[in-house]
């Protein structure tokens, strides 16, 4: 993703986009960051947030490093939550 | 392939407001009053503070912070009318200031002989109202050149804001502004909210507004 093409989104929803990768790099380390397949977060219908946008902003940050092209998984909801769920990683190891 | 669940349930703003929480009990330990000045750009938050910085900034040991989207023009400003420091945080594009940068920006403040700080945030009345900067209040100012219903498009700007300074008011006469509309829609978001009405160019309310600040000075200051 260009640096022009993300100039056309909110900067609010890009600043908010970094923290949620900042959020999964430190929860993950950057060798399972390489792993995520799936993001899921909350976002309340008052948080102040445009959900399509940060889902665009989530998405190209998520392409790039040390990220491998996640998921962004978002959900609505009532009132001003915004916080990421769960993260989904495949180790690569076998189903049981 | 093995997809594996790791339950998170963290809240985006977590980090952030943990650094806000070490701001404000920095502030607190240095016995600091802090205000965090939202607002649309263009409403006078800059021209407010020139006014407050010289007539009372000796008095209540100011400092400031600014926060600018590019350029650090309001610190400039408001350094012709002090010689007490002011820090610009330019933010290279986001909206808003974090904790993170107001944490960082203290580290070059003279806490020592800072009494009352102010945060002059990115002008915008959307993403600031998100980021707690670990100030004592936010201060919402609303200038009368806006419309008046800005408090009911705004609303949790307007909620989150302990205070809100109508500012502008020399210019009342001249535009087609209600201020009795405006307290009105701004109460009906945040009954509790706290007004002052300015003009930094005639200087009218502005003696309520130092007399205020004063009040919140000796409230927090260290016995």
């Amino acid at each position: 993703m260009c640096a022009a093409a993300w100039r056309t989104r909110s900067l609010h929803e890009m600043s908010v986009a970094l923290e949620i990768c900042r959020l999964a790099e430190e929860r993950l380390g950057p060798a399972q960051a390489a792993q995520l397949v799936t993001v899921a977060v909350e976002v309340g219908d008052d948080s102040g947030l445009e959900a399509a946008n940060l889902e665009f902003c989530l998405g190209a940050l998520l392409a790039e490093p040390p990220f491998t092209g996640a998921r962004p998984l978002l959900v609505r909801s009532p009132g001003d939550v915004l916080r990421v769920n769960y993260l989904e990683v495949d180790d690569g190891c076998p189903d049981d | 392939m093995a997809v594996r669940t790791i339950e998170v349930r963290e809240r985006v703003m977590a980090r952030n407001d943990e650094l806000a929480g070490q701001v404000r009990d920095r502030l607190a330990q240095a016995g600091i009053a802090a205000f965090n000045l939202v607002s649309s750009p263009g409403s006078g938050k800059t021209a407010l503070l020139e006014r407050t910085v010289a007539a009372v900034g000796e008095e209540l040991g100011i400092s400031v912070v600014t926060g600018d989207v590019q350029t650090q023009n309001d610190a400039d400003r408001l350094a012709r009318h002090t010689s007490r420091l002011v820090q610009a945080v330019v933010t290279g594009g986001a909206c808003h200031l974090d904790a993170l940068q107001v944490q960082t920006a203290l580290e070059a403040l003279d806490l020592e002989r800072t009494r009352l700080l102010f945060i002059e945030n990115v002008g915008n009345l959307v993403c600031p109202a998100s980021w707690d900067l670990g100030e004592e209040a936010k201060i919402v100012i609303l200038s009368v050149t806006e419309g008046e219903d800005k408090p009911l498009k705004y609303p949790k700007m307007f909620r989150q804001s302990r205070y809100a300074v109508v500012n502008k008011i020399d210019l009342l006469p001249h535009v087609p502004f209600d201020l009795d509309l405006a307290v009105s829609y701004a109460r009906q978001v945040n009954p509790e909210l706290r007004f002052f009405f300015t003009s930094s160019v005639t200087g009218e309310g502005l003696d309520q507004w130092f007399d205020f600040l004063r009040g919140r000075v000796r409230q927090t200051a260290p016995a």
